[in-house]
């Protein structure tokens, strides 16, 4: 490089940096302003200046950005490395499900956690091609913590609906007219990089670029070292062509033929090391020059500390490739290949599979896609996948496609489609020469097993276990490290499945598929098996099952995939085992919170369990329309399953006991008929027989219909059955007018739940009268007696005030959750490690929300939030 | 006009000051003439080429001066003869 050692930033544009706090005073700053106007050059500057702005986040939009996770993450990483959250916290990972509203929420939570304020700093948001990810953003920007600024640069306007910070004068503008350079500045630039110029001279150079920084940067490195710098501006200012592209060619001409050769056979990168520069060059010393050129502020900018990857300006990189393409057309496809052979030897897939396409090389590209669908769904580059698929040329479809079609279909619950797209895949894995045979089979059959396991389809689960447990007898590292990333898929598969039916090996291979993960580096994997393993624990007691759906739920947290499809069984298992022991707002909180996991998820399985919990819930609450619109809902779903769930009967019986209890006997009576023998046969269905009875008047009928249940000669999922049989005898005893039998029944039913605390039955079957009844001298459970008559008198009391309940966005999620332990004795530090949150996330939290609800202590706080129902009414965990 | 898009219509898009070779490679589908210190590019673009050709222009950093359409009902032709050298 001829040039002298000079940058921009020589030059104290104190001015335009004066500008720029006064804006940045406000809570929302946009940069607007075209391509080489110097945006980025004026956030550097004003970030540098001594004395200058507080803590910065910087996140610069990637060229032509679809992942919208991508984005998120990496604005993610930036506030955490900004508030020093980053080492109490796994690194921020993609997952195979997002969801981008909880993005938002979380950072806006890391947002308020930065003490003493901070600035986000979003570049090139011009980049960012999705509408959905701006109306994110925008919901980000008008909700920013006091103390944190953002500024945003873009080439052109954007669809931020900011009208609300405009009119609270809290939105500043920087245009392209304030960021050019003045005819002083232009003289200051001149003398500080050394440049002998006339006043003449300089203004009739500062006239033809009209101040534009990137035609006065590149003026500036043409005329460091000319021999005659009058006669340059002489020339240049008698041109009509594009400032750009004038001095871009006198730039270049005026450099070594190796930094030519290196500019123009590497711009096509979007990143580029002194290794891949040196294999696109065919010579050695690229790192050398690329160094040389970001000293020289030649458009060249290194992206880590230790100077290894380089980026150039966007408008100098498409004005390269242009000119390589002019110069050098027939060597653009070579170039791309080179690259893409790199890629694939470092592992980078995705950067390959995108050369390949630009090389036209669109079968090779096809085949590489699928061939790394599998892992590349793992690392949850999803978004990424299909933004590659819709790059190749429409019409020529490639049927090695189809696979990664099947991968979209089947994360967002589109079984049918998923199942379409899986067969041709199918078919097009039997024409593929052998050594890719295996691997395609292998993907396709680890969606067939995701697809099964999804429709609840045991057999189906089995057989490509089966597959998948011996295809790898390991050639290569890459197989084997597939081998046990395949291993743990299906252990996941086979116990989900096996915990859906009931079968008693889920457990221990849902636990052995988290080692594995755990083992093979896979986080999310582990996060998954473990979140089903809260759902196999349904059989166990409810403690149980509540504590490892916390453990999953807490490791999930950390990772930040609190809010993501992933966690959705534990989330829901927890709300389940909540209504099962009475409390029923954490069990409603819970259960809200799994309905925002699944906003991205429509698959019936899990939306099956969603309903069923929720119909639960507000049954007990005795509202039976709302619970049995959500039985309705979980029977329409279970009908679309292939297997039926250990759960079926029951999830009828309660929808026809609703329907009995809504005095609606008749109908519940058609189904009932409707029903083949076996189910009929049931414990649960017996039970809702005799609810029928019940609600016909009947109680002699009702008693019947229980005893079979309470000798133990039917089948029965749980003793919850049993439990609830109990009650319904209860209730037809004292309509018979047998007091004493219907004491009897109520006590037996009580020292079945008493270990386990269960409330449900009581709640559901309306036994508060029974218990009422029940001389609490005679109960050897007087403790859970009052205990469980307190819920139901609290739950009609909310039954009734529905309607008066304050809206639940008054506190934040992660409040709600830091509200949870104000009950409890634990101390702020003790609320943090159970939360993972750092302790001043809970102070921060604890604060906001005494704020919230106007008081200035913790039992006040208590006593706030349970009038508001935010918290269960006088009982602590 | 709204709704669907009609299909290529005649457009013309003034760009100021001279553009060279290597930005008009940007541009194949276009005609490009010099009126004076401007280029004009002409050719039929569909609504989607068209915003392409305008997303090239950003990324370029050119100065768009004017796009105009030729309706095809319109009896003028379009403008000029040959090609710029």
């Amino acid at each position: 490089m001829t040039v002298a050692p000079a940058t921009l930033r020589l030059i104290d544009r104190g001015d335009l940096i004066a500008a720029l706090y006064r804006a940045a005073a406000r809570k929302v700053t946009i940069i607007s302003a075209p391509a080489g106007s110097g945006k980025t050059s004026l956030i550097r500057a004003w970030a540098d200046r001594p004395g200058g702005p507080h803590r910065l986040a910087v996140v610069a939009v990637q060229r032509d950005q679809h992942d919208v996770q991508l984005f998120w993450l990496a604005l993610l990483d930036a506030v955490r490395q900004a508030t020093g959250a980053a080492g109490d916290a796994e690194p921020a990972a993609a997952t195979p499900e997002f969801n981008a509203r909880a993005m938002v929420d979380r950072v806006l939570l890391e947002l308020a956690d930065a003490r003493g304020g901070l600035t986000l700093v979003i570049e090139d948001l011009h980049e960012l091609a999705s509408p959905a990810a701006l109306a994110q953003l925008t919901r980000l920007l008008t909700n920013l913590p006091p103390g944190v600024h953002a500024i945003v640069s873009t080439r052109h306007d954007l669809r931020l609906r900011l009208h609300r910070l405009r009119l609270a004068g809290e939105l500043s503008d920087i245009r392209a007219s304030d960021l050019r350079f003045s005819e002083r500045e232009t003289r200051e630039l001149l003398d500080a990089t050394g440049i002998a110029l006339s006043e003449a001279g300089a203004a009739v150079l500062h006239q033809r670029t009209e101040g534009w920084a990137a035609g006065l940067r590149l003026a500036v490195i043409s005329l460091a070292g000319h021999p005659d710098p009058e006669r340059f501006v002489a020339e240049f200012s008698g041109s009509e062509r594009t400032v750009a592209e004038y001095l871009l060619a006198e730039m270049l001409d005026r450099q070594r033929g190796d930094v030519q050769r290196l500019l123009l056979r590497t711009c096509l990168l979007d990143r580029v090391n002194g290794e891949l520069a040196d294999l696109l060059t065919g010579r050695p010393g690229s790192e050398r020059i690329l160094l040389d050129l970001e000293d020289a502020n030649a458009f060249v900018v290194s992206l880590d500390p230790e100077r290894t990857w380089f980026r150039y300006h966007h408008l100098f990189a498409d004005l390269l490739r242009l000119e390589l393409r002019r110069r050098r057309p027939r060597e653009v496809p070579e170039l791309h290949r080179r690259a893409a052979g790199w890629f694939i030897q470092h592992g980078q897939v995705v950067d390959a599979i995108r050369h390949t396409q630009a090389a036209g090389d669109w079968p090779g590209a096809a085949r590489l896609l699928a061939d790394h669908s599998f892992s590349l769904t793992l690392d949850g580059q999803e978004q990424t996948m299909q933004s590659l698929v819709r790059a190749f040329p429409p019409g020529a479809d490639h049927p090695e496609l189809a696979l990664v079609r099947a991968m979209g279909d089947l994360s967002q619950g589109h079984l049918d489609e998923a199942a379409a797209h899986l067969a041709v895949a199918e078919n097009y894995a039997e024409t593929a020469p052998p050594d890719r045979r295996r691997r395609l089979r292998v993907a396709i059959a680890a969606l067939r097993l995701r697809l099964a396991r999804r429709r609840g389809h045991l057999a189906g689960v089995i057989e490509q276990v089966k597959f998948l447990d011996f295809p790898l007898t390991g050639q290569s590292d890459e197989d084997i490290a597939l081998g046990s990333d395949l291993r743990a898929v299906a252990l996941l598969n086979l116990g989900t499945v096996e915990a859906w039916s009931g079968l008693p090996d889920a457990e221990r291979h849902l636990r052995e598929g988290a080692d594995l993960a755990r083992e093979a580096g896979r986080p999310y994997l582990e996060v998954h098996c473990l979140a089903q393993l809260g759902f196999a624990s349904k059989v166990r007691p409810f403690a149980t099952t509540r504590r490892r759906c916390r453990e999953a739920i807490v490791l999930a947290d950390r990772h930040g995939w609190g809010a993501e499809p992933v966690i959705a069984p534990a989330l829901i298992s927890l709300s389940g085992a909540l209504v099962f022991t009475g409390e029923f707002d954490e069990a409603e909180r819970c259960l809200q919170r799994t309905e925002q996991a699944l906003q991205t998820d429509t698959g019936p399985d899990i939306r099956l369990l969603l309903h069923m919990v929720g119909g639960m819930l507000h049954a007990c609450r005795g509202r039976h329309q709302q619970a049995l619109e959500e039985f309705s809902a979980a029977e329409q779903l279970r009908s679309q399953l292939e297997g039926s769930p250990a759960t079926a009967s029951q999830v009828t019986g309660w929808l026809l006991a609703t329907q009995a209890r809504l005095g609606r006997p008749g109908e519940a009576r058609a189904l009932l008929a409707a029903l083949d023998d076996e189910r009929a046969g049931s414990g649960e269905i017996r039970n809702a027989r005799a609810a029928i009875c019940l609600a016909e008047g009947d109680p002699a009928w009702a008693l019947g219909a229980v005893q079979d249940v309470l000798d133990g000669t039917v089948p029965v999922i749980g003793y919850v059955t049993v439990v609830e049989a109990q009650l319904l005898g209860g209730l037809a005893h004292r309509e018979l007018g047998d007091h004493r039998a219907a004491g009897q029944a109520a006590e037996r039913a009580l020292a079945l739940a008493e270990p386990d605390r269960l409330v449900l039955p009581f709640a559901m079957t309306g036994s508060r009268e029974l218990l009422e009844a029940l001389p609490r001298h005679e109960t050897a459970h007087a403790a859970l007696l009052t205990e469980i008559l307190d819920i139901i008198h609290g739950s009609s009391a909310a039954a009734r005030d529905w309607s008066s309940l304050p809206p639940a966005e008054e506190l934040s999620p992660g409040e709600l959750r830091v509200l949870r332990y104000l009950p409890t004795n634990l101390a702020r530090v003790e609320i943090a490690s159970e939360l993972s949150l750092s302790r001043n996330t809970v102070s921060t939290h604890i604060r906001s929300i005494y704020a919230k609800l106007g008081v200035s202590d913790r039992s006040s706080a208590v006593r706030r939030a349970r009038s508001l129902r935010l918290l269960s009414a006088g009982r602590t965990r | 006009m709204g709704g669907m898009d009609p299909g290529p219509v005649l457009y013309t898009i003034r760009i100021d000051g001279h553009l060279g070779a290597t930005v008009l490679s940007a541009f194949p589908a276009l005609v490009p003439q010099r009126r004076g210190a401007h280029t004009v590019l002409t050719g039929l673009l569909d609504q989607s080429a068209l915003y392409g050709v305008l997303a090239e222009i950003e990324a370029l950093g050119l100065n768009l001066l004017e796009v105009s359409q030729h309706t095809p009902h319109r009896e003028s032709p379009p403008p000029g003869d040959g090609r710029s050298p």
